[in-house]
């Protein structure tokens, strides 16, 4: 899985978003390092429609623009518990090894 | 003075904004169809949410971004379409790429096809020129076909179908003439070319002709607007 696509599918397990919400929320939970573009979310968004990982949770139009709520759907959230589990383990498999007393109290 | 820049200001801002907004919408036109029925108007509200203040052009960044979009969406498959149409749509722009590849081989190999046949049948150096020019005629017709065939069937057109066959039907024959005419002796690549061509018209004709693929052709769903 992408960088990206984690993070937009972690932005989504809180809660419902639209588009600007999400890239706002991809921005706080990377500490401001990755900015995702609008070309980058919509073409990330339909892939994650197609999959089946994500829905379309609710449509508002504010100020005559139109809002998209996407929500994650069950299998979306397994997919993400799936891969924050993967990179949890290999994260903590460095931090041990790096620094075998750290990782041994973090683990 | 003071008074005309008062007024100046929000009118010029809204000027901004639109020049802005035309040329985010230049940059969405660039994808297909169905993408911006679904999402144009959504997109074009998060672009014009992250927009500076005082900006009146899309950023290179963004533009950029936008674009590998377009091209990202133009190779995924439509919506409800099948693996089996969306394969044979591929198929048919590489069968346009390998008719291109097939009359550059044409055009190399002339001067040695005529030198071959010329060995063997030395009346027969004319007709080889005739069959030399109708190629080399008919590839760029060929290339077009093909295009428009892909064209067709990813715009989910049945009658595309029965030209696909038929066009299947003519590479056969053509191929078959080719053999008569001892291609194989003569020009071996040319017949190689033509025999790359004739694999690719079938493969897609098979896949074309699959229950799922008849399925989409045969049924039609309601447009969504």
């Amino acid at each position: 899985m992408q960088e990206a696509t984690f993070l937009i599918l972690t932005a989504l397990a809180a809660g419902s978003q639209h588009g600007y919400g999400i890239i706002s929320d991809v921005s706080e939970i990377s500490g401001g390092r990755v900015k995702l573009l609008a070309g980058t979310l919509y073409t990330a968004l339909d892939r994650l429609r197609a999959d089946g990982l994500i829905g379309v949770d609710r449509e508002e139009v504010v100020e005559n623009r139109l809002r998209r709520y996407y929500r994650l759907t069950p299998a979306g959230e397994q997919r993400l518990a799936a891969e924050a589990a993967r990179l949890h383990a290999h994260a903590t498999a460095a931090l041990r090894r790096l620094n075998p007393n750290l990782a041994g109290g973090l683990a | 003075m003071s008074e005309l820049e008062g007024q100046g200001l929000p009118q010029a801002r809204g000027d901004d904004s639109a020049s802005l907004e035309r040329g985010y919408r230049r940059l969405l036109a660039t994808y297909p169809g169905w993408f911006r029925r679904e999402n144009e108007r959504e997109i074009l509200a998060v672009l014009m949410a992250c927009a500076q203040d005082d900006q009146t052009r899309p950023s290179l960044e963004a533009a950029v971004d936008l674009l590998k979009g377009a091209v990202r969406m133009r190779l995924r498959p439509r919506p409800g379409q099948p693996r089996t149409v969306y394969a044979a749509v591929r198929l048919m722009w590489l069968g346009a790429l390998a008719e291109l590849g097939a009359l550059f081989t044409i055009m190399a190999t002339a001067v040695a096809v005529r030198a071959a046949v010329a060995r063997t049948y030395p009346d027969g150096v004319n007709s080889v020129n005739v069959h030399i020019v109708v190629d080399e005629v008919a590839a760029p017709i060929v290339i077009v076909l093909w295009l428009w065939l892909a064209w067709a069937h990813s715009k989910r057109k049945d009658p595309a179908r029965i030209a696909l066959v038929s066009f299947l039907g003519l590479i056969t024959l053509s191929m078959i003439g080719s053999l008569a005419q001892e291609a194989a002796t003569f020009a071996p690549a040319d017949l190689i070319a033509g025999a790359v061509l004739w694999a690719i018209a079938l493969a897609a004709v098979v896949l074309i002709f699959t229950p799922a693929s008849n399925r989409y052709f045969r049924v039609r769903e309601p447009v969504l607007v």
